[in-house]
């Protein structure tokens, strides 16, 4: 291969130097030696740019002994009547051998640097890669330490409760020995929100297929108010579905996970008296719901992260992983719809989730001919 | 002691989990049930052919698929009622599970209180003398079938042919989770397996009727994933 290479170089240095002496041949009678020189100084730049050291310097071996060839008088002879003509000749060879030799250095020298640069590229590609491996390892530990915090919470409470139980069973009063079974119980039912939660995360990102239907909107959010009875009780909560509201064509127990985070977080962000709302209508193409409450709302630097996974609202002696909006918004985006949090003008959190309606599903045959009962 | 005890219902829980069993065990015996126990589906399978009043089936077990053991106990046994074991997520296994022949099923992790309820339903069912009631009530909800009157809070309400149809076959199984496609089924008849909405469209039709405030059932619930049931209790 090399050697190839090597025929090839000497092969181009033959043809810059016979094409230089075509030219000067054919107008040596014409210019004076001078501008041959010049020519045959044109080859030796051209080949010593292109070829390797050994066929450069070869290449002013022979410019200089064709110009001597074919442009020095006597003509096509090696013969100097002229020693003034030796002095150029020598003069000439010296220029192509330092020519040849300088242009190498060059070259070598844009070869290293061209080399230095894809290396610094290389370099950089590796530190972005080490430092999105740093966010990943980053986010890997946010997420286990805000698990591990949010999983040994409640389950601290429930072991301390239960040992309590069983060392200290003598010396409790019935009264105390409730409240630490009702610990237990309550603090069991937060860790199996906070677990429920991270799974539907896990195999929503790791891309569970949706099992879609079509659906009353106002069964899915029945479904979720049933699943909250007890966190609910006492609230006041309005809902407002249209009964001509179209079907809506998602999943419902997604659906449902959704409405139970936003219901949640309303009771958790929002006193006791304060009010809770969701409603529905149909807009250009879609399904908006709305769910709000008339507790603090958003802190203005707030509304654009609550989506985020892990982000939590400063609110003192709230707990939770922060990823319930999370995953209400992978969820809707799963459905190809929006969601958005903002403030109510009266005050108040207010979280706007659409859906698109696509093509209405077929009716029931019965819907029409059906006839009331005597 | 209530292990002699003849009249007491005895119960077959099929589950791997010890702790389940020792929770079971401690609670089931506390509300006068007799309990027996397997770990694995082939000793529940075997088990279950002294058939018990009620069999508490665990979906996950270790060494066979919980639905196929509802298949092969249906088999033989179409009678004893199965309550199944399952986790949130594996909704199609409990949609499998209840075509396959079980009763009702319970989500893990479940309150005690839970269980019992769906305990005394299916036990309530299997006692029941066949021949239906000629009124059912529950709450202030009351259907008269022999003159097919349906009254809420003493005042009549209008329902078509369909929502009538649905609410007799959901008294029939009050308390029990039907599914999309039993209703369907019932209501429709088998070729319109493929439509479940036409269950939704006219479940919401009945509570627009019969709830106060049909976002917030009291009668007819929905089982995300799953169905419907008709709480009475």
């Amino acid at each position: 291969m090399k050697n190839s290479k090597v025929w090839l170089e000497c092969l181009f240095s033959v043809f810059v130097v016979g094409i230089c002496s075509v030219i000067s041949v054919l107008l040596r009678n014409r210019l004076a030696l001078e501008n041959f020189a010049i020519i045959y100084m044109f080859g030796v730049l051209a080949v010593s740019v292109r070829c390797s050291r050994g066929p450069a310097m070869a290449n002013a071996f022979l410019a200089v002994g064709s110009f001597h060839y074919f442009c020095v008088p006597p003509f096509d002879t090696f013969i100097i009547e002229d020693s003034n003509y030796a002095v150029t000749l020598v003069g000439m060879l010296t220029i192509a051998l330092v020519t040849t030799t300088l242009t190498m250095k060059i070259r070598k020298q844009a070869e290293d640097a061209l080399k230095r640069e894809e290396q610094t590229k290389e370099l950089y590609r590796l530190r972005e890669l080490a430092e999105m491996e740093v966010q990943n390892e980053r986010t890997r530990n946010l997420l286990l330490s805000a698990v591990s915090h949010d999983l040994k919470t409640p389950l601290a409470s429930i072991y301390g409760a239960a040992t309590s139980l069983l060392e200290e069973e003598d010396r409790l009063d019935p009264a105390e020995r409730r409240e630490l079974v009702q610990s237990i119980s309550g603090e069991s039912e937060r860790l199996n929100r906070v677990l429920t939660n991270l799974l539907e995360m896990t195999r929503l990102e790791s891309g569970r297929q949706l099992v879609r239907d079509w659906y009353p909107l106002e069964e899915i959010l029945g479904a979720a108010l049933t699943r909250l009875e007890r966190a609910l009780r006492g609230r006041s909560l309005s809902t407002e579905i249209p009964p001509d509201l179209p079907l809506v064509w998602v999943d419902d127990v997604l659906l449902e996970q959704v409405f139970i985070n936003l219901l949640e977080n309303a009771v958790k962000y929002t006193p006791a008296d304060a009010a809770i709302r969701v409603s529905a209508h149909v807009g250009a193409g879609l399904v908006e719901v709305i769910v709000q409450d008339s507790g603090p709302g958003f802190a203005k630097e707030d509304e654009a992260l609550v989506f985020d996974k892990f982000f939590r609202g400063k609110v003192e002696g709230v707990r939770g992983v922060g990823l319930g909006l999370a995953i209400c918004k992978a969820i809707i985006e799963r459905h190809d719809g929006t969601v958005a949090a903002s403030n109510v003008a009266s005050g108040g959190a207010m979280i706007r989730f659409t859906l698109p309606v696509g093509a209405a599903p077929p009716q029931p045959q019965t819907i029409t001919e059906d006839s009331r009962h005597d | 002691m209530t292990e002699a005890n003849p009249t007491l219902h005895e119960i077959l829980i099929i589950e791997d989990d010890a702790e389940i069993r020792r929770f079971l065990r401690t609670a089931l015996g506390a509300e006068q049930y007799r309990l027996r126990e397997a770990t694995t589906a082939a000793e529940g399978l075997i088990q279950a052919t002294i058939p018990p009043d009620v069999i508490v089936l665990d979906l996950g077990l270790p060494d066979h698929d919980g639905v196929e053991v509802i298949r092969k106990v249906r088999q033989k046994d179409t009678r004893t009622p199965i309550i199944v074991l399952s986790v949130r997520g594996s909704e199609p296994d409990k949609i499998s599970a209840l075509d396959a022949g079980a009763d009702d099923f319970v989500t893990k992790p479940f309150a005690v209180g839970e269980l019992f309820a769906r305990l005394r339903v299916v036990l309530r069912r299997s006692l029941a003398t066949p021949g239906d009631a000629a009124v059912f009530r529950t709450g202030d909800i009351e259907v008269d079938f022999a003159r097919r009157r349906v009254t809420v809070e003493g005042k009549e309400v209008h329902l078509t042919r369909t929502q009538y149809k649905l609410l007799s076959v959901m008294i029939r199984d009050a308390d029990r989770v039907l599914t999309h496609s039993q209703l369907l089924k019932e209501v429709w008849g088998e070729n319109q397996e493929d439509q479940p909405h036409y269950v939704r469209v006219y479940m919401a039709q009945l509570r627009q009727k019969l709830e106060k405030d049909p976002a917030r059932p009291r009668y007819l619930r929905t089982e995300p994933g799953v169905g419907y049931r008709l709480v009475t209790e």
